[in-house]
């Protein structure tokens, strides 16, 4: 494909995207700026880096590695600014509190690494299949089964049956 | 805990609230982008003419012999048509509920190269005007869809004003919710009134890979010294994407008080957003080599 068709591709994919793009980066950084900053910059990045696309069909789980990149450097650059700033916890324990029935599983969804979370993000709110993750995240698909079950056990949610047959032909 | 619960979390994802901003914020980055694009092809054009231009006039003022006491005590002289300045000319300030602008325009007074004076100035005239244009045009696109928030600011700051150099930056800050920043830069030799441009310094095009190579260090060392600052480059972890290969012939510079060249990059350009605007000072000594004279970089 040639490169302007490629960028026209790669814009309208993004612009009629921009939501669950949007809600993806929100999920990690919890901020309506930090977010619209994220999708920006994840913007930029897949412009500049368009020839890695290779086949136009991937075109959201190349994307989608971009803002999952982005958004756990910026997680990252802003938690070592937070270790002194003790107010950001205390703000993160007030939202969504008016939901009352699913703030358990939230809270321990929350708590659960980066490596762990992301991949049950993906898979249940976004609706990815496994081996679209494992593209996103560019980690070997047993590697994402193992870790999808680890973190369904420590969030103490029964499986679905879908993944449970897949789980069985590990 | 079953699985329902987790359907109950996923409808609470999906209802996350969408800003006003966010198509906004998105189709900006295209139609910028575009403007980037279409400005590199037009450089790239006048970059060539301008490069034979300066190297002739190096090649004469190589025999003038320059006084910098005379020059000096000349500046500070307010003799008429000698100063070269720069002047604040005309300001737009935009200050409606949640849109925000102001907007100051340099004038550079003083050069008898009239010819390049008006141009530089009816360039900056221009830039500010389509500038203060496209935000009203889009305020107006950002209230058909509901309002937010919208702000630029853009002016000018002098890098280096001395006896032969005045390098003055333009920028110019977005702000949509996040803000970008972009900047410009002009750099003229005051006594031989012409701009200068990258490509005019040097000989030939391997600036272009020494100056990449030596920007790429710093920032790996940079890294290595505090692993706060991160770049999209090749050798820091979590880079992978949209790495920084190499400068553009008419990459953004300035020429600083010390006579050394500084390599600007805008917000984006090779960083993630928290780094900003960058500046990388290029050591002369990896350059003498190929430098068309020691005139304006030491």
């Amino acid at each position: 494909m040639k490169k302007k068709d490629l960028e026209r591709h790669f814009e309208d994919y993004v612009i009629n995207n921009k939501e669950p793009i949007y809600r993806l980066a929100y999920r990690y950084v919890r901020n309506v700026e930090d977010a619209l900053d994220i999708v920006q910059e994840s913007i930029y990045k897949g412009i500049s880096s368009l020839e890695s696309l290779k086949d136009i069909n991937v075109i959201k789980t190349w994307f989608y590695r971009i803002v999952v990149n982005t958004s756990l450097d910026f997680i990252r650059k802003r938690n070592r600014e937070t270790v002194i700033d003790g107010e950001y916890l205390f703000e993160n324990e007030l939202i969504d509190t008016d939901n009352y029935a699913n703030i358990d599983l939230e809270r321990a969804l929350e708590k659960l690494p980066y490596s762990y979370r992301t991949i049950i993000i993906l898979r249940y709110f976004e609706d990815l299949k496994i081996n679209e993750i494992a593209e996103v995240l560019d980690i070997n698909i047993s590697t994402i089964k193992t870790r999808l079950y680890k973190g369904l056990e420590l969030l103490k949610v029964e499986m679905n049956t879908e993944d449970r047959r897949l789980g069985n032909g590990i | 805990m079953g699985y329902n619960d987790l359907e109950k979390l996923k409808k609470d994802y999906l209802d996350t609230p969408i800003p006003n901003e966010l198509d906004f914020v998105v189709r900006k980055v295209f139609i910028q982008e575009r403007i980037k694009m279409k400005r590199k092809n037009n450089i790239r054009k006048t970059a060539v003419s301008a490069a034979s231009i300066a190297v002739l006039a190096v090649g004469i003022t190589a025999g003038v012999n320059i006084n910098p006491v005379f020059a000096e005590n000349l500046s500070k002289v307010p003799v008429v048509g000698e100063i070269v300045k720069v002047l604040k000319f005309k300001e737009f300030n935009v200050d409606e509920d949640g849109y925000h602008a102001e907007i100051e325009i340099p004038k550079i007074d003083g050069l008898e190269n009239i010819e390049l004076e008006n141009s530089l100035n009816e360039k900056y005239l221009k830039e500010n005007n389509e500038l203060y244009n496209q935000f009203m045009n889009e305020i107006e696109e950002l209230k058909k869809v509901g309002g937010g928030h919208l702000g630029v600011d853009s002016g000018y700051v002098i890098k280096t004003d001395n006896d032969e150099i005045l390098s003055i930056g333009r920028y110019v800050v977005n702000t949509v919710g996040s803000s970008s920043t972009i900047f410009k830069y002009d750099t003229i030799d005051k006594k031989n009134e012409i701009l200068i441009t990258l490509p005019s310094l040097f000989k030939d095009n391997s600036y272009v890979e020494i100056i990449s190579d030596n920007i790429k260090q710093q920032m790996i060392e940079n890294n290595k010294l505090d692993e706060n600052k991160t770049y999209w480059v090749e050798g820091i972890e979590g880079s992978d994407f949209g790495l920084f290969e190499a400068i553009s012939e008419t990459q953004n510079f300035y020429i600083n008080e010390d006579a050394r060249l500084v390599i600007s990059f805008d917000k984006y350009e090779v960083a993630p957003g928290y780094m900003g605007v960058l500046e990388f000072v290029i050591p002369t000594e990896i350059l003498s080599k190929i430098l068309v004279s020691d005139y304006y970089i030491k």
